[in-house]
């Protein structure tokens, strides 16, 4: 009985459109800012995943390689990859700047290694350990918010203050000490080991820093979806808790969630670059954006094109998953839409 | 009206001591965390060591020297660092409070204006050049890693163009107290303040310009429309007033958050003793009582802003007030 | 920064020099008058941050040793003279350098009378007696290593605060002499007297670290204050009258300001901005181009006694292994390392232990294509041929290196180097201030890391004892500073025994430990590979730099007017 009073008082959705997905692709793909922002994130990507064809084809290179003595020939003059200053009093070696060809495009790091190819690479890190992190907070968050708004007393108590501590917590600490343990023999959870240079431990960790801007905002929406009247019907006529999260909740929260996936891995990647600061995370000599950033700017008073080019990726990555963000948001509800 | 303010503020409690048990534990699981062989000197005999050891009280069970921890930081207020020997911990956390209170303040007018202006301006005409200029600028603000901004600006105002007449003003990295010198205290905060409020101002304006364009949706608006009000005085007086409730909301969480340390980057590229920078230099060291410290300061910030804003929300919107 | 100089320099050559010096006059004194018109103004120094305590007898940094140097003295002191002369040692609160009797086992040290504190008190052998008890009190870093061969001293080291020290320091006031009592002779031991931890402190002076707060000194300038994260400052201790100008010449300025918090990067652009006169910590190296061209005559470069190496863990696979180990001593190119390090001019590639300057190093390089006196090339082939041989290619290897920036990228460049010899090869970096107690701990099992080592007074046992025989080798410890964990009973009669020849003999003693050296040099223990040098940056407006190779910037002897 009560699973046909279900069927019968199914939630409405919420912008009252027959359905949610098709009008919605249908405004997304008008929407020239975020036509631009995927064309943008896909070319990023794909470059990214072509980063061993450029190494090997195009630089040359072994970008993990360091090529502290090496040569290179640029317009049949041989000069060395990193080179002696020779004015004054001759102190100080410094890598050579962009060379505009195809070996060298960006220039050297301070091993001697192809920043260009190097960046490509990085991306495929940045990329990967902030899709991860996303997932885990996507889905931890989720969980999390939808479970306090839903069921509110005792559990949204503890859930709420269990957030306050993750917020609250001091994720640099955290960093700094499993960088240290995780060193030698890497980290043991039970039977399953993760060596140091794994990118699931950066990952992990961004991820649970993560959960909060997923939780909350999950637990407002369902908070007061649970007092909406469809709801209260469903649960005045008994329908069980489970069908009610997956057809009541759960639909109308996943607009929600499509909107902050974008956001949070923008966040995530801000993140990741912060933590490659404390030497947590990828481990050299692979490359992210955030530890070539960190290379950079010990050279940054002499080659700053090998911090800003980093940035600058990290600047327009990010950039493009918010402007999909938004214009997710804007397709999604169009009362939010700009007025034409 | 008593009862929940109670119950909130034990959790409260409960969370920061959760916080400083987790803290300790992460500590001492972090091998070569132990600081004696640090203070005994290099090549210490054995017995050297020992006696540093015993002198610190290191050779107690955990669950003692946590409690000590504990007394020394909140009751007698004499915990003293383990890198510096002597030096008081609680003293230092107060020194950099002020620092951080100028940074972070200063900063805060900056978004906060800048916000306003912006999201105002953007709310105006949707969709014009104006709007999307501004939307652009401010999602270009919010990408960019702080740090990375902080050694950028560095570079610039230091370095490459510090003779010009542009920035030949900027006075040595560090700090200037207000009490000191003004004039050079203002100095010194205005291009840390306006690195770490760029973050800030992409973010807020952008909310604003949201909540302010959905809050002209409302009824009320409609109504006002009706009634023949001007769009500006509209957007000005009522649809703002709507719309700042967000705003201040998400504003106390992240001040609070700021505040108690979260402008540690930015501290750091800028040279600027604050809790960040000490919190940092805590880190790198490993000195635990002043980790300690700072990570419960750190947190009871976040923990009081988060119940501040959960009870000003319940203040005002009545359909978010529990049962 | 806990990088602590050595120092070991010939008793022979030292004796030269002070007769000659004392036939000569004290012609190299250079303490100014009391009109001389650049006196006065202050000295603005920069480094990151305070080094731990102010104590004297605790503190056992670079940073504060270079401080403690015009603050306070000891009976003896390194002389204030550039270069290498400022490894002499000469009298200073003592007036004369007493030869032992007794077997070498007694020494009878002469006050000097008139000497004051900075508190108005006289100094007294009941101070100097005090002094010494308090070395062991406040458990000093080197009272066990340094100061056990003092009679009476085992009983404090085992029980510090009922040190007496009886039989061992005897104080005469009628006499004005202190004696002191060996349990056997000791080679070095008028380096210990005039080092930092064996400066004379007032009697009164509390028997534990003092933490921040200042102890009264009698050279020209006091401590006023000290906050670790804030400032340190020095102004003019109005009780110091000149006795010694090479021992302890007054200062020039009125006050010294050291300030804390910037990074290097900042350091040096406050330095070249005109806004400080002298910054402790090194120049990055991305600011090098850029000072060398516009402030070539604000630089100045000093050899230094000490090292940069790789420890290899020879109680570990796969450097259990001596062709392992020989294998990375040949490949590694030298010249790599030196160009992270800022190129040529400022460090000097090199295969054996002792740094020249050192009494006891006769060049000696077998790791390169052409073995001989000097390094030229690394060898590849020859490694790679080793590591065959070993049968250890592809095994897992962790570098672990500091995240000071040089060193890290030493780490970097050494994965790369071992990956190339055919191991699966990672490379960790972990905070300076973690990282050298890390690496000596054998519960962590570190295979082979970036390490370095400065001297503490100019002697070859100050490289070759400290750093491979037994007993500096201690299981699970954090202080176990023979990293490589080698320790050979040929090795150890050797060590003895140039040890005990130096008592007598400081000529033979320098042939047995250029033995020595080349011996641990083969062993390939550990893989040296450069010595550095110091760079020091200045202001302009900085005069009469003079750079003493004991304690480096001789900041008394500066002026900035």
């Amino acid at each position: 009985m009560a699973e046909a009073a279900g069927d019968i008082i199914a939630a409405p959705r919420q912008d009252g459109a027959p359905g949610l997905w098709g009008p919605m692709l249908r405004r997304l793909t008008a929407d020239r800012g975020a036509l631009l922002a995927a064309v943008l994130l896909l070319a990023i990507a794909l470059a990214c995943a072509a980063a061993p064809l450029y190494a090997v084809h195009v630089a040359q290179t072994d970008p993990f390689h360091s090529n502290i003595n090496g040569e290179i020939t640029i317009d049949g003059v041989q000069r060395p990859v990193i080179e002696a200053n020779t004015e004054g009093l001759g102190l100080g070696q410094t890598p050579i700047g962009p060379t505009g060809r195809a070996q060298y495009l960006l220039g050297a790091d301070s091993q001697g290694r192809d920043v260009a190819a190097r960046l490509l690479y990085g991306g495929r890190a940045s990329l990967l350990i902030s899709a991860v992190a996303t997932l885990l907070g996507m889905l931890l968050g989720g969980t999390l918010g939808i479970v306090a708004g839903y069921f509110g007393g005792v559990a949204d108590a503890v859930l709420s203050r269990l957030l306050d501590v993750l917020w609250a917590f001091p994720v640099y600490l955290l960093a700094i000490s499993m960088s240290i343990v995780a060193v030698g023999s890497g980290l043991h959870l039970g039977p399953l080991v993760i060596e140091s240079s794994n990118p699931l431990l950066p990952a992990l960790i961004i991820g649970l820093v993560g959960v909060p801007y997923v939780a909350r905002p999950m637990r407002a929406q369902v908070r007061a979806l649970r007092k909406s009247e469809f709801v209260l019907a469903a649960i005045g006529f008994g329908v069980p808790t489970p069908r009610i999260l997956r057809v009541d909740i759960l639909p109308n929260v996943s607009g929600t969630l499509l909107v902050l996936a974008p956001l949070l891995m923008a966040i995530n990647m801000l993140t990741e670059s912060a933590l490659s600061f404390l030497s947590i995370g990828v481990q050299p000599p692979a490359a992210s954006w955030g530890t070539i950033i960190q290379d950079g700017l010990a050279l940054l008073y002499t080659r700053p094109l090998v911090a800003l080019a980093p940035g600058v990726t990290i600047m327009l990555t990010v950039l493009s998953l918010n402007l999909l963000g938004e214009a997710l948001r804007d397709a999604l509800d169009p009362r939010l839409a700009r007025r034409r | 009206m008593i009862r929940p303010l109670l119950a909130r503020l034990a959790q409260m409690i409960f969370v920061m001591a959760g916080i400083s048990v987790v803290t300790f534990a992460i500590f001492f699981a972090t091998p070569g965390a132990d600081p004696s062989a640090r203070i005994a000197g290099r090549n210490a005999s054995p017995e050297t060591l020992a006696a540093v050891r015993l002198s610190f009280g290191l050779n107690r069970p955990l669950p003692v020297q946590y409690g000590l921890l504990m007394k020394r930081l909140f009751v007698t207020q004499d915990l003293t660092s383990f890198m510096n020997r002597g030096e008081l911990v609680v003293p230092q956390i107060f020194a950099a409070t002020p620092v951080t209170l100028s940074l972070v303040g200063g900063a805060a007018l900056l978004w906060v204006g800048g916000a306003l202006l912006f999201g105002v301006l953007a709310a105006l005409r949707p969709g014009r050049m104006l709007d999307r200029g501004l939307m652009v600028l401010g999602l270009v603000g919010i990408s960019m890693p702080v740090y990375w901004l902080g050694a950028v600006v560095n570079l610039v105002t230091q370095s490459r163009l510090h003779e010009t007449w542009l920035f030949s003003w900027v006075p040595p990295l560090g700090y200037v107290a207000f009490a000191d010198d003004p004039w050079g205290w203002f100095k010194v905060l205005l291009l840390p303040s306006f690195t770490l409020s760029v973050f800030y101002i992409g973010l807020y304006s952008r909310v604003l310009r949201s909540a302010l364009i959905e809050a002209h949706q409302e009824d009320y608006i409609r109504t006002a429309r009706a009634k023949g009000l001007s769009e500006r005085r509209i957007l000005l007086v009522h649809a703002l007033r709507m719309s700042l409730v967000s705003v201040v909301t998400l504003f106390g969480l992240d001040f609070g958050a700021l505040v108690g340390g979260g402008a540690l980057l930015t501290e750091v590229v800028f040279g600027l003793p604050g809790i960040g920078k000490l919190t940092y230099d805590a880190l790198q060291t490993l000195d635990l009582p002043v980790i300690m410290a700072t990570v419960m300061y750190a947190s009871f910030f976040v923990v009081a802003a988060n119940a501040l804003v959960d009870m000003l929300y319940a203040f005002i919107d009545p359909r978010v007030r529990d049962a | 920064m806990v990088v602590q100089q050595r120092r070991r320099g010939p008793l022979a050559g030292r004796w030269v020099v002070l007769i000659v010096a004392a036939l000569a006059g004290d012609a190299l004194a250079t303490s100014p008058a009391p009109n001389d018109p650049h006196r006065g103004g202050t000295l603005r120094v920069l480094a990151g941050s305070g080094a731990g305590t102010i104590d004297p007898q605790v503190n056992y940094t670079l940073q504060f040793a270079n401080l403690y140097q015009s603050v306070y003295d000891g009976l003896l002191a390194y002389k204030k003279a550039p270069g290498a002369e400022a490894f002499t040692i000469v009298p200073d609160l003592a007036d004369a350098i007493p030869k032992p009797d007794n077997g070498g086992k007694r020494y009878v040290f002469k006050l000097r009378s008139g000497i004051k504190f900075s508190n108005g008190r006289e100094v007294t052998v009941t101070d100097v007696a005090a002094s010494m008890r308090r070395l062991f009190k406040v458990s000093s870093p080197t009272s066990g290593t340094f100061y056990n061969r003092i009679v009476g001293a085992e009983a404090c080291i085992s029980t510090p605060t009922t040190c007496t020290l009886a039989g061992g320091v005897v104080a005469d006031t009628k006499a004005g002499t202190v004696t002191f009592n060996l349990s056997e002779p000791d080679s070095e031991f008028m380096d210990k007297l005039a080092f930092p931890h064996a400066v004379i402190l007032p009697a009164d002076a509390p028997s534990k670290d003092v933490g921040v707060a200042p102890i009264a000194g009698t050279g020209p300038y006091q401590i006023v204050s000290y906050d670790p994260k804030k400032q340190l400052k020095l102004t003019r201790n109005p009780h110091f009258k000149l006795w010694s100008a090479d021992a302890q010449p007054d200062g020039y300025v009125d006050e010294v300001n050291f300030d804390f918090g910037l990074s290097d990067e900042d350091q040096t652009t406050a330095v070249a901005n005109g806004q400080a006169d002298w910054k402790y910590d090194p120049v990055p190296a991305d600011r090098l181009p850029e000072v060398s061209q516009k402030y070539p005559k604000q630089l100045h470069i000093s050899p230094l006694t000490a090292l940069y190496y790789l420890a290899m863990n020879t109680r570990l696979a796969p450097f259990d292994n001596p062709k392992v180990r020989q294998a990375v001593n040949l490949a590694l190119d030298r010249n790599a390392v030196v160009k992270i390090y800022g190129g040529p001019r400022l460090a000097t590639p090199a295969c054996q232990v002792l740094p020249p300057g050192i009494a006891g190093h006769e060049p000696y390089c077998p790791w390169t294509k052409n073995p001989g006196k000097a390094w030229s090339a690394p060898d590849l082939d020859r490694a790679r041929q080793l590591v065959k041989e070993s049968g250890t290619a592809g095994m897992k290897v962790t570098v672990i290196s500091s995240d000071v920036a040089v060193e890290k990228q030493m780490g970097i460049y050494l994965q790369s180097l071992l990956q190339d010899l055919g191991y699966d090869a990672t490379v960790k970096s972990m905070s300076a201030n973690v990282q050298f107690n890390y690496i000596q701990n054998t519960q962590n099992k570190v295979q082979i890391s970036v390490t370095s080592w400065f001297q503490d007074y100019p002697a070859a046992a100050d490289f070759l004892n400290v750093l491979f025989s037994c007993a500096s080798f201690r299981e699970g410890s954090d202080s176990s500073v023979n990293i490589s964990g080698l320790c050979d009973n040929g090795l150890e009669t050797d060590l003895q025994r140039a040890l005990a020849t130096g008592v007598t003999d400081p000529n033979a003693a320098a042939a047995q430990w250029a033995a020595i050296d080349r011996k641990v040099t083969d062993s390939a223990a550990v893989a040296v590979m450069f010595n550095p040098k110091r760079l020091d940056f200045v202001s302009k407006r900085l005069g009469n730099y003079t750079f003493g190779a004991q304690f480096y910037f001789i900041y008394a002897m500066a002026w900035v007017k």
